[in-house]
């Protein structure tokens, strides 16, 4: 049985290739995922690993509240006196290692979108972690070293200038290394060292450190000096054993990594869901064709138990055949990953790839489980053949149709599916639960559609079909009809499309939404003209900025925005401050309790705060609100004012004053800068006037405004939903290989039709077209019901969110746009199968049996 | 397998009525130049030690209006020989005119062209579209050809084959001897210069297969119907006007039949 099971394989190994292709998508996404991450973590333990060589213990400040931005507090350096007071330290340094932007002599960035540039120190020769391919050491102040891979890609040298730009303007050095960090690669990451003094200074950390490093004694374990150390530093700051360090910051990025893994597991999983589809209909439309060589095997004695091993067997072989290409096609795929991520800016570190032999277990365990749980309906009917269908010219299996059990049962899923997404929204669960609760409340409620689908295909093909039939003729007619001969394999084939269509119907509905909700936000709550923002719109930059924009004339007034993030009332929560003399000329508040008065007399310890946080912790006008700040500092704020927050949340859930976000929160740069020009004055011109201003002291500064603010958010927003539409272009292209096979076995079954209707005059062209239309009629039944399921579950998910001043938009002309290159798709899938139909030769056609 | 246990010997009783329709002088005498014109056929499959020569140098013509079988034993190239007179098959020597038309240089296109204007089949699994009704099947080669029908000649053909009352019925709900009728009125209702039927009664019992065989000789009869038939059936062969039969390839025999018994004995002498 088993030699004639790969027989058949082999018999027809293109189509099982197609057939494997169901899988190899969403299994060279999850192989390359893996790749990718493991890869990436990889070097990033090489990262930390390397860079404290020669350091024993390490010392930084705890971080209480974690910042949006992942940044470390830093600590005074007085400690450091003490440290060197530790019996068996042989040597002890502060060092800095700060975020900061590294241009060259023109202004321009040497990095590049949203990886980060840092500024750090240099210290005693036995913590240099760095080699020297070029140059040396700063022993200067004006001297800086810059990473070898940063300086080739920015076509700097020795002896050039560049520039570092800290907390304050940007200021000129000279470069007199270049350094190699062992082996690693930083990605799209550049790091300058700069002596310890300048580095304080150019990060506004004067008397301050970001990290202390020891090295022991000969003899002085890293741990019995950990422990000694630790009993003279102060509370909040972290004693930690190199290796410890390096752990824990290779742990924390692997954290912070692991949305990405999240998600590109998400979009794995879908492809996988559309492929099983896909494998269903292939093995369904096969068995049936084959009945009468079950049929043949029951009457020589084969059991139901053999013909049922035959076919699982078959599906195994496929979905093993399916998931080591997938891993191949993975390996491929996670250089391809990362050169997507380095396209969009976030390029990762990566040495070579890393394949570790978990992935290829799991995506072994994944692709082959998949393939066998959609082939086993298919293989239980396979069994039902009577051993009579051998000798029967044409026979039907299976003729019950359960058309309760399959109404319950879709009923049941869905009504499932749907409270599992209706719970999730309403109790609000929100990261990897609630994720997974909805994704699994989706799925259900696709399959229950997927399974009604078969009685909505006649109808569907009939109206899709009507205006096919007017300019085909009898071609449409014929293809149409085909496509309700068998409407549950059309409807299977095109439920797999709608998958992929309704998520990205649901994307784009989303981000159109987003954008119109940015607009808005923009529109409503900024009446200032130009908007000033950091390199890559998210770093910080100088206050400083906002001082020289004071002076530009025709600038009535200017605010930086800084933020935090802070525990209120142990809530964890975004605040923002502002220099409340100017604040209500620039941003507009919607109040719910109180009055821009509030705003603009906000003192010390006042806090307006937002609604929502509000609601949650219960604290209104006249309470008192406790803040936590990062290094665990705790203060009390007064409420004098509730705001509504939008869902941008550019005044985050409360404002402070700029002075208490300094001197409490520790934050010295502003994120934003928000600027109202004088009435009557021409916006172009001070706006050129702003960017003069700007350019030299502070190049990484971006001037906006409104329109360029709208079109710079939007195409954040474009940016992240093209990368959606290439990882979901994976699902659409496995069901549009489910269009392909589903058309090829058509054809096959039909061969004898199509060598009459050859016979009695139909041209190539003309049996091309039929085809063609056939397949155009189940793509766009596919993307009919997934665009509506998108909307549908777009206006579902969006309830909830409306309250935070997010509103839906349709973006109709896209969908429609979808909607044809949809049908595109389809006339592409149909290419081969039309060209093979055609082909087929009338003789061996007429004669077939 | 021997040449007898591939004959489904007819009862008695139907070789009988055969020959009474064959008592029937009406044969329409037509000595014009021939509508089917082969010379030297040959057809090679294969090479060197596995070649197969299916047809080895057959030179025939065939009169408008007659109606001709084609028999022999199996492997003696009466399938290979239609197929090649019908275009669906090409010689590997020789040529075939049909009206006039020489067909073995065509392209595709032009076969496809021939066939819609010149052509009609009839098959052995009657080869319906189970998704069009029996008077769209009927249709099929106009619509196909995107011809307008004559209606009256359609009314005349659906009523010849006597499915009056089944127009609107998809084949699934016709037996297969009414199906068979819908595939010779859809052979009919282009009047082709020739019909081609193969094996037109293999899949039918003896009465379905008496009605296919009457119907086309009525379309001979009346309207003047070229049609060429192969069969391995002695009953089906004697409905015809003219017999031929090959050998390995070759013709060997080339007469009016007399009756199915005569046929056998024919065939016996192949053998």
């Amino acid at each position: 049985m088993f030699s004639l099971t790969f027989k058949n394989l082999w018999a027809r190994k293109w189509r099982s290739l197609m057939t494997a292709v169901a899988v190899i998508f969403g299994i060279a996404l999850v192989a390359g995922t893996y790749v990718l991450t493991d890869t990436t973590n990889q070097a990033f333990d090489q990262i930390f690993n390397e860079s404290l060589a020669g350091t024993d213990v390490v010392v930084t400040a705890k971080s209480e509240v974690d910042q949006q931005d992942g940044s470390t507090p830093s600590f005074a350096s007085g400690v450091l006196k003490e440290v060197r007071q530790v019996d068996g330290v042989e040597q002890a340094a502060g060092a800095i290692f700060s975020t900061g932007a590294i241009l060259d002599d023109e202004g321009e960035s040497t990095g590049g979108g949203f990886s980060p540039q840092f500024i750090s120190s240099t210290g005693p020769e036995i913590f240099e972690a760095v080699d020297y391919p070029e140059g040396g050491r700063p022993t200067k102040p004006g001297e800086a070293t810059l990473d070898e891979a940063a300086a080739d890609r920015a076509g700097i040298e020795i002896g050039d200038t560049i520039q570092l730009v800290g907390i304050g303007r940007a200021e000129p050095f000279r470069l007199v290394g270049l350094t190699r960090l062992g082996g690693s690669s930083f990605g799209g990451s550049s790091i300058s060292q700069v002596l310890l003094p300048v580095a304080q200074k150019l990060t506004g950390k004067e008397g301050q450190f970001d990290q202390i490093s020891i090295a022991a004694d000969s003899g002085v374990s890293p741990e019995e000096l950990r422990d000694r150390v630790s009993e003279v530093v102060p509370a909040g700051l972290r004693v930690e054993t190199a290796q410890e360090n390096a752990d824990r910051n290779a742990s924390e990025i692997r954290d912070s990594l692991s949305f990405l893994t999240i998600a590109l597991f998400a979009f794995a999983a879908i492809a996988l869901f559309v492929g099983s589809f896909v494998i269903f209909n292939v093995f369904s439309i096969t068995v049936a064709q084959r009945t009468r060589e079950f049929g043949m095997l029951r009457t020589i004695g084969a059991s139901r138990r053999q013909i049922l091993r035959s076919v699982l067997i078959e599906s195994f072989l496929i979905g093993l055949i399916g998931s080591l290409i997938g891993i191949l096609v993975g390996y491929g795929l996670a250089a391809g990953l990362s050169q997507i991520l380095k396209a969009v800016g976030a390029e990762l570190p990566a040495n070579s790839l890393v394949v570790l032999p978990r992935t290829i277990i799991v995506s072994l365990l994944i692709g082959v489980g998949v393939t066998m749980i959609s082939s086993v309906i298919p293989a239980i009917r396979s069994t039902r053949v009577p051993p009579i269908a051998a000798l029967s010219e044409y026979i039907v299996v299976g003729g019950k149709n359960r058309v309760v059990v399959r109404t319950v049962i879709a009923v049941l899923l869905g009504t499932i599916g749907l409270f599992l997404i209706a719970s999730t929204l309403i109790s609000g669960t929100d990261g990897g639960s609630g994720a997974a609760s909805i994704g699994g409340g989706a799925i259900c409620v696709l399959l229950a559609i997927s399974i009604f689908a078969p009685k909505l295909v006649k109808p569907a093909a009939s109206v899709i079909g009507a205006p096919i039939e007017k300019i085909g003729g009898l071609t449409g007619r014929l293809a149409r009809e085909n496509s309700q001969r068998n409407p549950g394999r059309t409807a299977i084939t095109a439920a797999a499309l709608m998958i992929g269509l309704a998520l990205i119907a649901f994307v784009t509905i989303f981000a159109s939404g987003l954008s119109s909700s940015v607009n808005k936000v923009v529109d409503d709550s900024l009446p200032g003209e130009i908007t000033l923002q950091g390199p890559g719109g998210f770093q910080p930059f100088s206050p400083l900025a906002v001082q020289e924009v004071r002076q530009v004339e025709g600038v009535e007034a200017a605010s930086g925005v800084r933020y935090a993030a802070v525990k209120a009332d142990g809530e964890t929560t975004q605040i923002s401050s502002v220099d409340p003399s100017n604040i209500t000329r620039v941003f507009t508040v919607t109040w719910k309790e109180g009055s821009n008065d509030d705003l603009l007399g906000l003192t010390g310890r006042e806090i307006v705060i937002g609604d929502s946080l509000s609601d949650k912790i219960g604290v209104g006008v006249g309470d008192t609100v406790e803040l936590t700040s990062q290094t665990g500092q705790k203060f009390n704020f007064d409420v004098t004012g509730v705001m509504e927050t939008d869902s941008i949340q550019l005044a985050g859930q409360g404002i402070i004053t700029q002075q208490a976000m300094e001197q409490d929160f520790k934050v010295d740069e502003d994120a934003v800068g928000l600027v109202k020009l004088d009435s009557g004055v021409d916006l172009a011109t001070t706006q050129t006037a702003i960017e003069d201003a700007l350019d030299k002291p502070f190049p990484t500064v971006e001037v906006l405004n409104q329109g360029e603010l709208k079109e710079s958010q939007k195409q954040q927003i474009n940016g992240l939903l093209a990368m959606i539409y290439v990882l979901l272009a994976l699902a659409i292209v496995v069901s549009l290989v489910g269009i392909v096979v589903t058309l090829i076995l058509s054809i096959y079954e039909r061969t004898r039709e199509l060598g009459m209707l050859r016979a009695v005059g139909m041209s190539r062209r003309q049996v091309k077209r039929m085809v063609r239309y056939e397949a155009v009629i189940t793509a766009v039944i596919g993307a009919v019901s997934g665009l509506i399921v998108g909307v549908v579950f777009a206006f579902v998910i969006g309830i909830p969110l409306s309250g935070d001043g997010f509103a839906l938009s349709y973006p109709v002309g896209t969908l429609l746009v979808i909607l044809v290159l949809t049908a595109l798709a389809g006339v592409i899938a149909a290419i081969y199968p039309a060209r093979k139909a055609a082909k087929l030769d009338v003789l061996e056609a007429v004669s077939y049996e | 397998m021997s040449l007898r246990g591939r004959f489904r010997a007819g009862s008695g009783a139907t070789v009988a009525g055969m020959e009474s329709t064959l008592e029937a002088p009406s044969h329409p005498k037509s000595s014009e130049s021939p509508i089917v014109k082969a010379t030297g056929l040959e057809r090679i499959y294969g090479e060197g030690q596995a070649e197969v020569r299916a047809l080895d140098g057959v030179d025939v013509t065939f009169d408008k209006g007659r109606f001709t079988s084609i028999m022999g034993p199996s492997g003696s190239g009466k399938s290979t020989l239609m197929h090649i007179l019908a275009g669906l098959d090409k010689p590997t020597a020789g040529t075939v005119e049909i009206d006039g038309q020489e067909i073995t240089g065509l392209d595709d296109g032009d076969l496809t062209e021939l066939r819609r204007d010149k052509l009609g089949f009839v098959f052995q699994f009657f080869n319906l579209l189970p998704v069009l009704t029996a008077e769209e099947n009927i249709l099929l080669p106009l619509s196909i050809a995107k011809k307008k029908p004559d209606q009256e000649w359609v009314d005349q053909v659906i009523d010849r084959v006597g499915l009056s009352d089944r127009r609107s019925h998809r084949p699934s709900e016709l037996s297969g001897g009414q199906q068979q009728r819908v595939a010779v009125a859809r052979a009919l209702v282009t009047k082709p210069a020739v019909l081609f039927a193969d094996e037109p009664t293999g899949n039918l019992d003896s009465k379905a297969s008496d009605d296919v065989l009457k119907l086309l000789r009525g379309a001979v009869d009346e309207v003047g119907q070229t049609v060429i038939m192969v069969t391995h059936e002695p009953d089906a062969a004697a409905h015809g006007d003219r017999l031929i039969a090959l050998r390995d390839g070759k013709l060997v025999h080339d007469a009016p039949p007399v009756s199915a018994d005569n046929v056998i004995e024919l065939l016996k002498t192949l053998a």
